[in-house]
């Protein structure tokens, strides 16, 4: 029995060790820093597989890409500054976000192109119909006196 | 005449929409995995796999065409292509091996027997075949991430000013050397 429990402590013991070890290299000097790592391997793609990020892919690269990560955090580097040496290296690909490029523009701007169109056809053609529709004082007089008549009918059923 | 043309405009856009949607069915995604193209090879010092007293830089390769060639004896696909790059070396290609260990991790105070290493992996070369110049060991794969590489097999043809002009992500074969390298390689020698 003692020396099982002794066992469970030594055990108990060792895995706090690593617990610490673990923690130390995650540890960040401010809470700003912490949040930019947090977001970065959110919003960077693991360049061996289809679509994981970083955080989340268990491929050495994607390890690699986070200790690289995790370093120029540390060394106090911006979001931008590691996004830009990501690409440098590893292309568009990598990053989530993908850039304004003129291979890229179509799908930035067709959208709104679309609803553009779209919408200005539809009030173009509103106001073409409405210029169209020929409408005299008679015409007024004449559904005034049949809204009347109806009026009537209805009260006489 | 006027009106006729503008009920075609949305056919127009649908068209133009459709062939360049088409050409995104033929891209290849692994393709655009590079940001290195056109750039010089990134600087370096690493040890030599065979001989840990011997370092190379980047400055030693200049002056020759040559295959960086990143594999590793984990790779199926990189032993599968020692055998075709051999030939490739018989015909006068210079490649040079940019070991790619993958099983190094240091958070895991993994114990790297490299003597183990270097007897694995020539008996790799000897039974595959040895295409290598020489092999340089990238243990924490610096280099690696360094040239955007993010696994194995990959080959990068780099010129004589140390210029990356190719990156090729799998394995290099016939069809593969015909397609891509050989056109690449004739254009850099007039």
């Amino acid at each position: 029995m003692k020396k099982l429990m002794l066992a469970l402590a030594l055990l108990a013991g060792l895995w706090s060790l690593s617990a610490n070890a673990v923690e130390d290299k995650y540890q960040f000097k401010d809470a700003e820093r912490e949040q930019t790592f947090k977001e970065l391997v959110q919003e960077l793609r693991c360049p061996k597989c289809q679509n994981q990020n970083i955080a989340d892919s268990d491929a050495v690269v994607a390890k690699d890409l986070r200790d690289r990560v995790l370093d120029m955090v540390h060394e106090g580097k911006s979001k931008q500054e590691v996004i830009d040496f990501m690409i440098d290296r590893y292309g568009y690909f990598v990053h989530y976000q993908p850039p304004v490029t003129p291979a890229t523009i179509v799908l930035w701007v067709m959208p709104v192109v679309i609803l553009v169109l779209g919408f200005g056809f539809i009030v173009f053609r509103q106001k073409k119909a409405a210029r169209k529709q020929s409408w005299s004082p008679e015409d007024e007089q004449k559904l005034a006196e049949l809204i009347k008549q109806s009026q009537r009918k209805e009260r006489t059923s | 005449m006027n009106k006729k043309f503008l009920g075609l405009v949305p056919l127009l856009i649908f068209v133009l929409l459709c062939v360049f949607l088409y050409q995104g069915l033929f891209g290849n995604p692994r393709e655009l995995q590079t940001g290195r193209l056109g750039q010089t090879m990134p600087a370096f010092e690493l040890p030599d796999l065979m001989d840990e007293q011997k370092r190379w830089t980047d400055q030693d390769l200049l002056g020759e065409v040559y295959l960086l060639n990143v594999w590793g004896t984990w790779c199926p696909t990189c032993i599968a292509e020692l055998g075709y790059l051999t030939e490739l070396r018989e015909q006068g290609v210079r490649i040079i091996g940019l070991y790619y260990e993958q099983a190094y991790d240091p958070d895991f105070g993994d114990q790297f027997d490299i003597n183990y290493l270097r007897t694995d992996v020539q008996q790799m070369l000897a039974r595959a075949g040895d295409p290598y110049q020489f092999n340089i060991l990238d243990l924490e794969r610096t280099l690696a991430l360094d040239l955007g590489v993010s696994g194995a097999p990959e080959t990068f043809l780099v010129d004589k000013n140390g210029k990356i002009i190719l990156h090729h992500t799998g394995d290099i074969n016939p069809r593969v050397w015909r397609s891509k390298f050989a056109p690449a390689i004739q254009e850099l020698q007039p």
